[in-house]
């Protein structure tokens, strides 16, 4: 009896060991998509938004997926649930051959900088910053590109256009005070932030720019409560600097009456209230970067995505720019791309 | 190996055969309700990845090379991907333990994440301070700080627990948020923030990392040293454990962390007290949240503090490590070693088949409520050797009691108090 | 001194109230249910994850039906069967009830992620129209009151929904004989089955109450406040919603209670900008105010003598 059972017991325990042996046994071989010896194979990762963020990762992953369908290559993607998980995900996909790591956020610039040097073989390209050494100072990397974006610029055109409505008194209160609404006060972040700061000071410099941080990318209600403050101190227009969060200030101000501006990628569709996007092509960037890789071209270092090149931009919502505002947007778009302004990159406190 | 003896389990078969036979058999039966739950939860877990459109098998396999580095087809290295599995489990065992110790004594901490998060800040202080000090002796202090850490923030829910009743669950999910805002205000344009970043502070030196099991230098199994960041922390989590079940079984606090936590009357009528008792059970938990906090920064693949901790799960998953190990020492390195696989094999399998890691999160569910409900006890009748008695284990008992400690004393006052 | 003017400034605001009975009032459904639940006998560390279910559905329901009160009615549907897998597995199975709980919060994680990425083609869900979001209601006349009229009579349904399940619940728990037998089958459940009540049903009921009023919350979250689900949008209020359960010593109003301080903590979070404090401070006052006041004032919190313990009916 008691041998029977306990050979029992032994069986229960084999079982959950061997569960996955005898998947393997009986294994179709249908791993990795089959890929033939020249496909180009690139492995994206995401931050801890993940990829249903609404934002940069989703941006990333549209590119991604676009590239897959337009160039033939090989897409696969890992989503990193905790920031333990950068280096792993990163390192599953350079250790495998992948011909470029695609990483995604600020954040991973120190778990880039560290899994770039081991696999100098492999290509990287990091989104939003550049690798991060040991000690975690900057560094340039043979094998990594890091695309940045000059969102400044991007926040500099919202900037013109609340400027000049504040100061033809378009706004819904007419009050001369705006808002900024941050997720994490990281570069990125501020970069839009600053740029909104300088566009409307040089239309309204009466205006006062309320600036809040709510860090948090994915709970919507942090960055609704944040509007809601801005728009009780006098706020009529608030810009969203805050991927998902951020979609809690477009439609708290849509409830509460007042202008707001999206931020990445067109968001006039998500509320009524909003009257222009200051978008960054992640997609565009992440796209063309895959695209280097294939035809040869990879470069490493950093790309700068600017308005020069449309990687950031300037997009209409769901207010008709008037013709004499649109010119003046028109204009410093000009004088940003000859150079001839510089739009600052820090927050003013 | 069976440190999940219950005080109270009469030993009586053992008399009738061999200790050894009766030793295995005993781990036998402790296994079987767990291990069975696993399998369920694998049975379950293919009915959804085939209804999501995937393919179960391959999706199987490419779990299994994640999380074992077995039935790898991807090109994956097998030894590199047991290296990251070491990595995960690492932390999950530690704070498992965490929570463990609290649960034995009837007390629910939910607080493993923000006294993990204490542990991380002391450790990197010291790690970043001390930086000139030889790894021999700049290391044990680091663990040393995060112990210190940890155990102070938990100290705070045992003293008020004892002193003013206040309930565990309630003041340890307060702390989570004033760490997780103290997190924030360090490296967020505070003290820690390291120059020219934002949200992270300066990684500590390589004095204060913790030797990895594969040398940093040349290439192991194909694939540069580099990439194996398995350390030796996996022993000092195992040591912990070792500690757990000796503190549980072989000492007198043991003893009266075991009788607090089964009834606070019985253990006071005992000559326990159990204030004390419920400050050092507190003490010693957090402690072993503090020491996981210092591994995180001593060991792992990255070696600074950084705000998205808070956003960090560990503590929490650790809940489930511990139910899922019934609060003993080896159940525990058991389950942490499952559900490190688990994420880890995840992250793989998505890359792979590109099933969403996170059908993971699932299978741990299904893997809780198996074993919770014992199912297997509806089969028990035609499998009689499955584990004759599922006994319900005393890590149960502590967990309900978690919630209704003091019962008796003064519930009935209590009973109709705002009526 | 400055800190101190700024502080009044911003607490005899009308949008600081307002903004704090509204996250009040949402954290206080799930703590309703808990109480609810507990109060029947069974432990329920679950509403986290029944509210992300709910919150989740709502949105899916909205974007579908573009209309609110269908995604209500899902929404608690969705809460309530993650509380009827709870009940089932906890009174059936006699399970450990916090092991069942904690798989219901980590499935529901698993759950809304793995569908949200699967519907949407991994873009997550789109932003809920304005006719499928919960309106604001305003009431007549009485929301022209100074400073009341705006925190009380200016605020979305859901908060006066809330506040009326409160009433409601704290009348029957403590003045009706259903209220009566519900807390004899929580404190002595031998002697309400002797008594002849029906222990197994009236605890299936508080626990599916616990998951319909968690729906509800997600729902409020979701399609009330940010018309949109974001993958673990509910971010931990489940867990706020069980300790002000056991804060206000599993009484509604209790409960209620401590739901307010948080949600003034919110309301405070919010208004950073305006206290020249450290943000990060600030943020921590009202938990840092919570654990003062349960640990000076509120004391032990005993929950009810059979909470958590499965009924066996005449023993095994």
């Amino acid at each position: 009896m008691s041998r029977t059972r306990m050979r029992l017991v032994a069986l229960a325990t084999c079982l959950m060991l061997l569960l996955p042996v005898l998947a393997a046994c009986g294994g179709t071989s249908s791993t990795s998509g089959g890929s033939s010896a020249n496909t180009i194979k690139v492995g994206l990762v995401t931050d801890t938004g993940g990829l249903n963020d609404k934002g940069f990762n989703s941006l990333a992953n549209q590119g991604l997926q676009k590239a897959k369908s337009e160039l033939g290559i090989q897409a696969d993607v890992t989503q990193s649930t905790k920031a333990s998980d950068y280096v792993p995900n990163l390192t599953n996909f350079a250790s495998r051959g992948y011909n470029l790591v695609i990483a995604v956020g600020f954040l991973m610039a120190s778990a880039v900088g560290q899994v770039s040097q081991q696999y100098p073989n492999v290509k990287f390209a990091l989104i939003d910053s550049t690798p991060a050494d040991a000690k975690g100072n900057s560094v340039t990397r043979s094998n990594v590109t890091s695309l940045l974006f000059k969102e400044q610029e991007a926040g500099a055109l919202v900037g013109i256009l609340t400027g000049m409505l504040e100061k033809q008194g378009k706004t819904p209160k007419k009050s001369h005070i705006v808002g900024a609404v941050g997720g994490q006060k990281i570069p990125p972040v501020d970069h839009y932030i600053a740029g909104f700061q300088w566009g409307v000071a040089k239309e309204d410099p009466s205006a006062k720019v309320l600036v809040a941080y709510s860090d948090e990318f994915s709970d919507p209600t942090p960055c609704a409560n944040k509007t809601d403050t801005q728009i009780s101190q006098g706020a009529d227009v608030v810009f969203q600097v805050a991927g998902g969060c951020g979609l809690g200030v477009l439609t708290e101000g849509g409830k509460k009456g007042i202008y707001t501006i999206g931020v990445d990628t067109d968001q006039s569709a998500s509320d009524q209230s909003v009257i222009a996007s200051a978008v960054k092509r992640v997609e565009t960037a992440t796209f063309d970067a895959i695209k280097s890789v294939k035809d040869g071209s990879f470069q490493s270092g950093t790309v700068l995505f600017d308005l020069k090149n449309d990687g950031v931009g300037f997009v209409k919502g769901n207010l008709p720019v008037p013709a004499d505002i649109q010119t003046e947007i028109d204009s410093v778009t000009n004088q940003i791309k000859s150079g001839a302004v510089t739009v600052p990159d820090t927050v003013k406190p | 190996m069976t440190a999940s003896t219950a005080p109270a389990r009469p030993e009586s078969e053992a008399a009738a055969t061999s200790p050894w036979v009766e030793r295995l058999r005993r781990v036998g039966r402790a296994l079987a309700l767990p291990a069975g739950s696993v399998v369920l939860a694998f049975l379950i877990g293919a009915v959804l990845i085939a209804l999501a459109g995937g393919d179960p098998l391959a999706s199987y396999e490419a779990l299994a090379c994640g999380g074992f580095g077995i039935s790898c087809f991807g090109g994956e290295t097998p030894a590199l991907q047991i290296s990251n599995t070491i990595e995960f489990i690492t932390p999950l065992l530690m704070a498992g333990l965490a929570v463990g110790v609290a649960f034995r004594a009837g007390l629910f901490n939910i607080g493993v994440q923000g006294q993990l998060i204490l542990g991380a800040i002391f450790a990197t202080i010291v790690g970043l301070r001390l930086a000139s000090l030889p790894g021999v002796i700049l290391i044990p202090l680091l663990m040393l700080a995060g112990v210190v850490g940890g155990a102070l923030w938990a100290g705070i829910v045992g003293v008020l627990k004892a002193f003013t009743g206040a309930h565990e669950v309630v003041t340890t999910i307060m702390l989570n948020y004033v760490a997780y805002n103290l997190l924030n205000y360090l490296l967020i344009n505070g003290p820690m923030q390291a120059p020219n970043s934002s949200q992270i502070s300066l990684p500590v030196g390589q004095n204060a990392q913790l030797p990895t099991l594969i040398p940093q230098e040349g290439l192991f199994f194909g694939q540069p040293g580099g990439a194996y960041h398995a350390s030796i922390g996996i022993f000092i989590a195992l040591a912990a454990a070792g500690v757990y079940a000796f503190l549980m079984r072989r000492t007198a606090l043991g003893y009266e962390i075991r009788a607090v936590g089964q009834s606070q009357r019985a253990a006071r009528y005992a000559g326990i007290s159990v204030r004390r008792t419920i400050i050092v059970t507190m003490l010693i938990s957090g402690a072993f949240a503090g020491l996981t906090g210092g591994l995180m920064i001593a060991g792992g693949s990255l070696h600074y503090l950084y705000a998205d901790l808070k956003f960090d799960t560990t503590g929490f998953d650790a809940i489930a490590v511990s139910l899922l190990g019934q609060n003993v020492a080896i159940g525990v390195v058991l389950s942490a070693i499952l559900f490190g696989a688990l994420h880890a094999g995840g992250l793989v399998m998505q890359s792979d088949v590109q099933i969403s890691s996170h059908i993971v999160e699932i299978l741990q569910a299904v893997i809780l409520f198996s074993l919770a409900a014992n199912f297997l006890r509806s089969l028990k009748l035609r499998l009689p050797s499955l584990g004759r008695e599922p006994a319900k284990p005393d890590g149960m008992e502590a967990a309900q009691a978690a919630l209704q400690a003091e019962v008796g004393s003064t519930a009935a006052a209590e009973g109709d108090g705002r009526a | 001194m400055a800190i101190l003017s700024q502080l009044l400034q911003v607490l005899v605001s009308g949008d600081f109230w307002q903004l704090a009975l509204r996250d009040g009032a949402l954290l206080a459904l799930p703590a309703l249910g808990g109480v609810l639940s507990e109060r029947s006998g069974v432990t329920n560390i679950a509403m986290e994850g029944m509210m992300l279910t709910g919150a989740f559905f709502s949105v899916v329901a909205a974007l579908s039906f573009h209309n609110p009160w269908m995604a209500v009615i899902v929404a608690m549907l969705a809460g309530g069967a993650m509380a009827l897998i709870h009940a089932f597995i906890s009174i059936r199975f006699r399970a450990d009830q916090i092991i069942s709980g904690f798989a219901i919060n980590i499935a529901a994680v698993g759950l809304t992620t793995f569908l949200n990425a699967k519907l949407s083609n991994f873009r997550g869900l789109q932003q809920v129209d304005p006719s499928g979001r919960l309106p604001t209601i305003n009431v007549p006349l009485l929301d022209n009151i100074p400073f009341l009229g705006q925190v009380f009579f200016q605020q979305n349904i859901i908060v006066y929904v809330s506040l009326a399940l409160l009433a409601i619940a704290n009348l029957v728990l403590f003045r009706t004989r259903l209220g009566l037998r519900l807390r004899a089958v929580g404190e002595h459940p031998e002697a309400a089955d002797t008594a002849g009540i029906n222990v197994y049903r009236l605890r299936y009921g508080a626990v599916i109450m616990s998951g319909l009023l968690s729906g509800l919350a997600g729902a409020f979250l979701a399609i009330g406040i940010a018309n949109i689900f974001n993958d673990n949008m509910t971010s931990g209020r489940g867990y706020i919603a069980l300790a002000a359960m056991i804060f206000g010593k599993w009484t509604p109003w209790g409960a209620f209670v401590a739901c307010m301080i948080f949600g003034v903590g919110d309301a405070l979070a919010a208004s950073t900008g305006v206290i020249n404090v450290p943000q990060y401070f600030l943020q921590m006052v009202p938990y840092v105010l919570a654990l003062v006041v349960l640990a000076g004032l509120v004391g032990r919190s005993t929950p009810p003598a059979a909470d958590g313990i499965p009924y066996t009916p005449g023993g095994e």
